[in-house]
């Protein structure tokens, strides 16, 4: 087997805050093969946007951590790479999608300009006009009928869709080879969200980049993902084929996180334990089908 | 940039509503004031057939109404009277102390700006650390003592004490600078000497400081708090996952969107500058407006009153005008407001 594209080893962090030490990751492993679509699915507060941010080495530029174990990018590890290599990494070999689309884009620049900053990351030298072709190729993918409107609008005057396509072709016009999603579309509504991340799906295909998926959402998981790891308190619990996970839930928190999911059919939303001392057994791993 | 234009319109015809109803204002305002405008002129001395005749050549015995007609009539030729202060036009008295005031209150503008921003800029990006704490300090001193007190502290320290800037004056008297705009800082380089610019620059220094020091702050102080908050938007983190250098970032995603209420604290802050001149203008015995401004309103010199008030509205509401049209031209919401869909 060739080597992951993202190898994570027993990741721990710790917050230095006024009132002591908190930890949010307390030894996380996990690996992205290329190509490959890989969630991290847990509730809020399980250390799953954290653990993106460490890849993307924006932790590591806060003094107020302390972060141990290892973070292999492609065979490099993150902390034998200086700051600056690390940002050399960010917007060209790895890149993020994230929450909010409309808030995540800078709301005094046209979109055409930051689009340009985005491609310039990867060729400095390229010219506005030829920046402006690549970026509207490119938005033609994500099925944006008019690209030279939208490149030439503000984030305010487009729809939460839009904009959540304009980040999607943001995040890959460089080519990365890993695409971190974290929580994608979640503030769209449903049916926009779903349109967004078959699209996502499809050109993230068409790139040949991994993902990784970060998600409270289960169907998201089940739809989106090859593989799953699912993190509680900064530990993950269960990890395996994401079939296989969802028809065999082995872990008292994976089958809690199932629970939850409210359905139509049942009424109101089932409460899940807030501790509950099987939630801190020891992780479930799936073998992987041979 | 049609909606930009349409804006300045607007405004422009909202001003000049606003300056008619401040000339109503003021012109009944001058005019309740206890005290008789001829007597006061006059002296003690005066008989009383003379105050009365000089109140006929005020028109001060017709109604207020007919008073005001007058007025309007003057105005439309671009007259505001005679200054029984000076027994000169007011006009002419305006022409001569407004430039000395509007260059130091520019002055002390553009040291707001060219300080007060970027101190708050490098307090937000340097948040907690020595730079932070040491700028929040300066700011807090110049914000909570009036400029008045900074110009005696300032004159003290820097020219009694260390004598390195003249204690009073606009410009050494050896100096003659021809007049063209009233600036003298204009036209000392218009007419090439560059000794009378470095002089008049000199003078310059410290009242514009202690006029600007509170402005500073505030600009200082209100642009670090949005530049902090602006920092936790999500863009800002979107900008660091692609890796851009953090001066870009300090500057197009944590300044930029947040310079739009810093602008309009500095307009405020400008025009109410306008008005701290007055005290900053007698300690350092600066020939400008403010001075001739309460001259005449204690000597109830009514035509004066009534043009400096105007002049020092109409300048008031021309900054405001310019810092509309900045913010304008930064936030994209009020240029696109209409012409966008």
């Amino acid at each position: 087997m060739s080597v992951p594209v993202l190898d994570i080893r027993d990741l721990r962090l710790a917050f230095q805050g006024f009132d002591g030490r908190t930890e949010a990751l307390k030894g996380i492993s996990l690996s992205v093969n290329a190509e490959e679509r890989v969630a991290l699915v847990g509730e809020s507060g399980s250390g799953k946007s954290v653990t993106a941010r460490a890849v993307l080495g924006l932790i590591q530029e806060r003094r107020d951590t302390e972060l141990t174990g290892s973070i292999a990018f492609e065979g490099t590890e993150l902390a034998r790479l200086s700051t600056a290599g690390r940002r050399r990494l960010r917007g060209n070999r790895i890149s993020m999608i994230f929450q909010d689309p409309v808030s995540s884009l800078n709301p005094v620049y046209r979109i055409g300009a930051q689009f340009l900053e985005v491609i310039r990351r990867r060729e400095p030298r390229i010219s506005k006009r030829e920046g402006c072709a690549r970026a509207a190729a490119k938005l033609s993918e994500v099925s944006i009928t008019e690209p030279e409107r939208v490149l030439s609008s503000y984030p305010f005057q487009l729809s939460g869709g839009m904009c959540q396509r304009v980040m999607i072709a943001m995040a890959l016009i460089n080519a990365p080879s890993l695409l971190i999603a974290d929580e994608p579309g979640t503030a769209l509504d449903v049916t926009v969200q779903d349109q967004t991340l078959r699209l996502m799906r499809q050109l993230v295909l068409e790139h040949r980049a991994a993902v990784l998926l970060i998600s409270h959402n289960l169907g998201i998981v089940r739809e989106y993902s090859d593989r799953l790891y699912v993190i509680y308190r900064g530990r993950i619990v269960e990890q395996g084929a994401t079939d296989s996970v969802f028809r065999d839930p082995r872990h008292a928190y994976t089958r809690a996180l199932l629970d939850a999911v409210p359905r139509i059919t049942r009424t109101g939303i089932p409460v899940v334990g807030e501790d509950v001392e099987a939630f801190s057994a020891p992780c479930e791993i799936h073998a992987e089908a041979a | 940039m049609r909606a930009v234009f349409r804006l300045l319109v607007a405004r422009l015809f909202v001003s000049l509503l606003v300056l008619a109803g401040v000339s109503v204002l003021i012109f009944a305002i001058a005019r309740v004031i206890p005290g008789d405008p001829a007597r006061i002129a006059l002296g003690p001395n005066a008989t009383h057939e003379q105050v009365a005749a000089l109140r006929g050549q005020l028109r001060l015995d017709e109604s207020i109404w007919s008073q005001y007609a007058w007025f309007v009539n003057d105005l439309s030729r671009g007259e505001l009277g005679q200054s029984l202060y000076t027994n000169r036009p007011v006009v002419k008295d305006i022409a001569q102390f407004l430039p000395a005031t509007l260059e130091l209150v520019i002055v002390a503008g553009i040291l707001m700006i060219c300080a007060g921003l970027p101190l708050g800029m490098l307090a937000a990006k340097y948040r907690g650390g020595v730079i932070d704490n040491v700028v929040r300090l300066l700011s807090l001193l110049g914000v909570s003592a009036p400029s008045f007190v900074w110009a005696v502290i300032l004159m003290l320290l820097f020219a009694f004490y260390l004598p390195l800037f003249p204690i009073a004056g606009r410009i050494d008297t050896a100096f003659e600078v021809p007049g063209v705009t009233g600036f003298l800082l204009v036209d000392s380089l218009l007419d090439g000497q560059v000794a009378a610019f470095a002089d008049a620059l000199r003078h310059i220094a410290l009242p514009a400081l202690a006029l600007a020091l509170s402005g500073i702050g505030q600009a200082a102080r209100l642009t670090r708090a949005n530049m902090v908050e602006t920092y936790d938007r999500p863009y800002v983190e979107m900008a660091r996952s692609y890796g851009f250098p953090e001066w870009r970032i300090a500057r197009s995603y944590a300044f930029k969107p947040s310079l739009i209420p810093s602008l309009t604290i500095i307009g405020l802050d400008f025009a109410a500058m306008l008005g701290n001149a007055f005290l900053v203008e007698a300690i350092f015995a600066w020939p400008g407006l403010s001075r001739y401004g309460v001259a005449v309103i204690l000597r109830k010199d009514l035509n004066a009153i009534v043009g400096t008030v105007l002049i020092i509205s109409a300048a008031f509401l021309i900054a405001n005008l310019i810092v509309d049209l900045l913010i304008a031209l930064i936030n994209p919401r009020i240029r696109h407001s209409r012409d966008a869909s």
